[in-house]
């Protein structure tokens, strides 16, 4: 904010960044080699609904588009602050980024960036154990990127749009996380994603509704 | 198409604070230049007034707390608090201030601290018991707002002119009650002879004290005005970041029906916070929601400007 808004009194509202979503696969390729996780299959998009009906309009257009894409899970909740999740299901990590980048274009191009708050990815750990993955859709077998299938998620990438950064979130219990956990996936994912630097920008987010 | 980015700013707002910042501009340089003609002898007035805004600014955090009694919160003890804030601050990109809670039951919120990195916002718990979470959220929105235009900074700054101009007054009315006009600071007393020179002092001292007290009637004016459109400022950039203005409103109008119907206690028990300093233009370190301070503009304004906001965001595209 420059010299001039301050005397004003005014803020711009933050555009989002949109660019840094699709290192995810490499970096899930990294996760699967280094630690044996890889993306579960579930990823949100947080953003926040402003009022008016050209909002809404906008956004039942995503849902509508998002639903006529291919048969994947794509459901819609509001948490407990007030914001909107919308959470897409695609085993397949590069057309679940690819459906995540369009529910965030859909609304930064309709001018809304400023609403969006943060995607949410979900990471599994791969077991090697089919008796565990068989509880789940079986999709085709061996795949090379992400799971495969849809795996219930263990640890979050949170990807924060202002920033253009991740963060990895890893929610141990009722309102408790481990922080040792997170320093371990940072450091396996720094060469693949811009890591958030500043670590009070880590907020939690407890019920994410991402499965 | 309506959109959060093609809100336009508020250009009588704009125009209205502009003015204002120019005319305390204007009048510190008219003041700085009438004590250069008057002589330099006001240049401790100066350094004493400069020194006492500076501990004001630097500490602001700490007294406004302290006159709040506000307590910084862990995330753990305030999750809610904790998590609102920091999702506005993602979506603002700022740095999160510190949050503290006043245990009081005057619903109430500021800001306070020198710069966004050592800001700290506070609600009262009266605030957190009366509005529902949305409500909450709108007022801490408003409360950040105030962080990221620097108010604390700001309203420092321009309320420099009236504290200068109070410590002049009060000086002159000082040293006329203990040497009697003439007698303390003319040094005319010495000589019978020279009753000339003794009488001009006299009308110089009456000149400064009359300059002083117009400067501080006008600023206290101007500064108030400020505060003012800074509040609406404040209003606007809270209700574009959260986009639901009308929620804003709704808070507002609980929080002022709310301060109508506390005690006398209670009200009183928040003026010792505003006697605390010095001129009532700077009486508030941090910047409040509430509108029993005529640093606030009236109820009525504030809503018609979310209403009008609200019109705008919610046109069809």
């Amino acid at each position: 904010m420059g010299l001039f808004d301050t005397i004003l009194g005014r803020t711009k509202p933050v555009q989002s960044n949109l660019d840094a979503l699709f290192a995810l696969p490499s970096a899930s390729i990294t996760l699967q080699s280094a630690a044996g996780m890889a993306c579960s299959g579930h990823a949100g998009v947080c953003f926040k609904p402003p009022t008016g009906q050209g909002f809404a309009d906008m956004e039942s257009e995503v849902v509508t588009l998002l639903s006529m894409d291919g048969g994947s899970g794509l459901t819609r909740s509001e948490d407990s602050f007030g914001y909107t999740w919308l959470v897409v299901e695609d085993p397949d990590i590069g057309s679940l980024v690819t459906r995540v980048h369009l529910v965030n274009s859909s609304l930064s191009d309709s001018g809304w960036g400023p609403q969006l708050l943060c995607s949410v990815f979900g990471l599994a750990k791969l077991t090697t154990d089919p008796t565990v993955a068989a509880g789940s859709d079986p999709v085709e077998e061996g795949a090379t990127v992400g799971a495969g299938t849809l795996l219930p998620s263990t640890a979050f990438l949170v990807y924060l749009f202002k920033r253009g950064t991740f963060y990895p979130f890893v929610p141990t219990g009722h309102e408790q996380r481990s922080t040792e956990e997170e320093f371990r996936l940072r450091s396996l994912v720094a060469d693949d994603l811009t890591v958030e630097a500043d670590l009070d920008r880590w907020f939690p987010l407890w019920d994410l509704p991402v499965g | 198409m309506s959109t959060a980015r093609n809100i336009p700013n508020d250009r009588g707002l704009t125009l209205r604070m502009f003015t204002t910042g120019l005319l305390l501009v204007l009048l510190y340089g008219a003041v700085v230049g009438l004590l250069i003609a008057v002589g330099i002898s006001y240049a401790l007035v100066l350094v004493i007034a400069g020194a006492l805004l500076f501990v004001q600014y630097w500490f602001s955090d700490k007294i406004a707390l302290y006159g709040m009694g506000g307590r910084i919160v862990t995330p753990e003890q305030a999750p809610q608090l904790h998590g609102a804030i920091d999702r506005l601050c993602a979506m603002a990109d700022m740095k999160k201030p510190r949050v503290a809670i006043a245990d009081t039951d005057v619903p109430n919120a500021f800001a306070t601290g020198r710069s966004p990195n050592s800001a700290v916002v506070c609600a009262t718990t009266g605030l957190m018991r009366r509005l529902d979470e949305p409500e909450l959220e709108a007022v801490l929105a408003h409360e950040l707002s105030h962080v990221a235009h620097r108010d604390v900074a700001v309203m420092t700054i321009a309320s420099f002119l009236g504290m200068v101009a109070g410590l002049v007054t009060r000086m002159m009315l000082w040293t006329g009650m203990m040497g009697g006009f003439g007698g303390g600071m003319g040094g005319g007393g010495g000589n019978n002879g020279n009753n000339n020179g003794g009488d001009q002092a006299v009308l110089v001292e009456m000149a400064v004290l009359v300059v002083s007290v117009v400067v501080y009637a006008i600023s206290f004016l101007l500064t108030m005005a400020l505060s003012r459109y800074r509040e609406l400022a404040a209003d606007r950039s809270g209700a574009i970041l959260t986009g639901q203005p009308s929620v804003l409103a709704s808070a507002l109008v609980k929080v002022t029906g709310d301060i109508a119907r506390i005690p006398t206690r209670d009200l009183r028990s928040t003026e010792t916070f505003n006697a605390f300093y010095f001129t009532p233009a700077i009486a508030k370190n941090g910047v409040s929601i509430s509108t029993i301070f005529s640093t606030h503009p009236s109820l009525d304004q504030r809503l018609a400007q979310l209403a009008a906001l609200e019109a705008e965001m919610g046109r069809p595209s």
